[in-house]
């Protein structure tokens, strides 16, 4: 048998490699880290050195350790994000999808409504509102604004699969809800929903450092990518451009990681199907 | 017989297109009007002081007895429903309160600046879709070359830099490295009604939020042609001797519309978030700087008033978008049903 095409291209095991590497280290990152985030030391904005293998930024901090502990933020908060919106998705859309035509149209439409608005515009409004940040606050205000691509995709798969034989039946002896959705439903919806949730870790970690960047997310003891970028707006006349690059090439290669693991997803999920 | 076919069909449905074009203002102005009620039921649940939000610091010289007149007359003793009509009168009478931080009125507030985030942003969505129809065109041309496949993964990875991020590394090298461009702002000191000198200042954030999509629809349009060129008629073509490029161009861009409409019609609430984005990095005065600001110094008159307008504008597009499916694509119309997804009930 060809083992072939079963095995994963180069690029998707870089990126799993990638993310493995990110994700372990800021798990370690009080034990890999060789100084605190926050640490001001002697050296200011001091280009990579074998003291500090990222440099420093302009108050002496190094760039390392920042980087590390601001991977567990931005890797925390955009997990907890994705999971969120996912989760809100699969009700919202089981429930659209189960129920009568016009209050699914209503659902939906409410569904459009909230795609309307830029959600960077909705999770600027809600950070407003709910003043004091946290990773939990934050990742909710994302959440809460991201599900709704998703939700769609729900429930088209609902209603296909509503008509099926195993769902009458379980309808007709009494299955509740919770039940058809635990036990029909998500196995069903689950392949065509994964690529969207994988995407949607990526776009939750760049809604966060967007926010980060614009002073209005995680508060400014907390390190985050997002902020570290924030940060080096300053470096942009000392000419430190590492302050402005290790941070940046960090946070983009993390979101492309994610991106191709998403487009495996779907690769993977294609190939399931097909009659060849 | 046909007649008998005729009489199945749903009497009820209109069939005419300025009944559909009217059915959607309709719906339209309800998700208008469900749109103002989230708004203003999530801003009141922000702290704070909504006679201070409303008449500013003079409240603090007010005696007891004018502070109750006040609480009256903006409905503050009454029902939260109460409020939101209230509310709604003054919108509709142009007053929307007073901004905390700027301390003038809101539309005079945002009238100033909403000129700014239209000339971005309709830039911005140009320049977007047309080299994303050309490059893509381009590329389905030459499907699995080199060029296609290099476009394609430069594509996917400009997709993921955060626009704040490219922002920044625009300015580094055009304004801090070379002096070419302005670092930021619409227009320099006194020239706001210079043309030439708004066009210098929009150069970099257009030319960010350009890099940020046009890889996205770009590959989008390859791939709806890359599907469309596996059909039927394109092989008919091509044994009647018309050339590659004219086929591509004249027929499948035609038939690829109906898919990318949708597509542009969802990318007016991103390119609008992006350009509210990449206004705050370059620091250039639109609504999007606004809605930041306003944000950090909880101006929330502000606040709710730009959400208001965007989702206005949004849905405005959306209706568009509808209008045009429904003019090119006989399948998208309202009383085509039988040609979308299959009825369950």
């Amino acid at each position: 048998m060809n083992k072939k095409k079963n095995r994963l291209g180069p690029g998707v095991r870089l990126s799993i490699i990638l993310l493995a590497v990110v994700g372990i280290a800021s798990l370690l990152a009080p034990l890999l880290a060789p100084y605190g985030p926050n640490e001001m030391g002697p050296a200011i904005n001091q280009a990579p050195s074998a003291d500090h293998l990222f440099g420093t930024d302009s108050m002496g901090r190094d760039l390392l350790s920042r980087i590390l502990y601001g991977g567990r933020a931005s890797l925390c908060i955009g997990l907890m994000a994705a999971a969120i919106s996912t989760g809100i998705a699969m009700v919202y859309g089981s429930l659209s999808g189960m129920s009568r035509r016009w209050v699914d149209r209503g659902l939906m439409g409410f569904a459009d409504l909230m795609l309307s608005v830029p959600q960077i515009l909705i999770v600027v409004f809600l950070q407003a509102i709910f003043g004091k940040s946290g990773y939990l606050s934050l990742a909710l205000s994302i959440g809460v604004t991201g599900w709704m691509a998703m939700a769609r995709i729900i429930r088209n798969e609902v209603r296909r699969i509503r008509e099926t034989d195993y769902v009458t039946a379980a309808r007709m002896m009494g299955g509740s809800f919770g039940y058809i959705l635990r036990k029909h439903l998500l196995p069903g919806f689950l392949p065509a929903v994964l690529y969207a949730a994988v995407s949607s870790i990526g776009a939750a970690m760049m809604t966060e450092a967007t926010l980060s960047f614009m002073g209005l997310g995680l508060p400014v003891a907390e390190v985050s990518w997002g902020g570290l970028l924030s940060d080096s707006r300053n470096a942009l006349l000392s000419d430190s451009w590492w302050i402005i690059l290790i941070p940046g090439i960090v946070l983009i290669g993390t979101l492309i990681a994610i991106a191709a693991l998403g487009e495996q997803v779907r690769k993977g999920n294609t190939r399931l199907h097909s009659n060849l | 017989m046909n007649s008998r076919i005729e009489n199945q069909k749903n009497p009820g449905i209109r069939r005419s297109r300025v009944g559909a074009a009217a059915g959607g203002l309709v719906r339209g102005l309800f998700l208008l009007l469900v749109l103002s009620l989230v708004v203003f039921f999530l801003a009141r649940a922000c702290p704070g002081d909504p006679l201070r939000s409303w008449y500013g610091d003079g409240v603090d010289r007010l005696s007891a007895a004018q502070k109750e007149a006040m609480r009256r007359n903006l409905g503050l003793d009454r029902s939260l429903w109460v409020q939101y009509g209230l509310w709604l009168r003054n919108l509709f009478q142009g007053n929307l309160g007073i901004s905390l931080k700027y301390k003038r009125p809101v539309t005079a507030v945002l009238g100033s600046v909403a000129g700014n985030t239209a000339i971005l942003g309709l830039l911005a969505y140009v320049m977007t879709f047309l080299p994303a129809f050309r490059i893509g065109s381009s590329c389905a041309l030459k499907e699995g070359s080199r060029k296609d496949r290099r476009l394609s993964r430069i594509a996917v990875v400009t997709g993921n830099i955060p626009s704040f991020f490219l922002g920044l590394l625009l300015i580094l090298f055009f304004t801090v490295k070379i002096r070419l461009f302005p670092s930021g702002g619409a227009y320099s000191y006194g020239m706001a009604h210079s043309l030439p000198d708004r066009i210098w200042h929009l150069v970099l954030p257009c030319a960010v939020l350009v890099l940020e999509h046009v890889g996205y629809y770009g590959l989008m349009v390859r791939n709806l042609l890359v599907e469309e060129t596996r059909k039927d008629y394109v092989l008919l073509h091509k044994s009647q001797g018309i050339p590659r490029e004219k086929i591509l161009r004249r027929y499948c861009m035609k038939n690829i519309l109906p898919g990318m409409i949708p597509a542009m019609t969802m990318a007016v609430p991103h390119i609008l978030g992006g350009t509210y984005v990449v206004e705050m990095v370059f620091g250039y005065p639109g609504l999007g700087t606004l809605a930041f600001e306003s944000a950090l110094y909880k101006d929330f008159n502000v606040l709710m008033a730009v959400t208001l307008l965007t989702g206005a504008l949004v849905i405005f597009c959306n209706m568009l978008g509808e209008v045009l499916s429904a003019a090119i694509d006989p399948r998208m119309r309202d009383d085509a049903a039988e040609f979308r997804e299959v009825d369950y009930e």
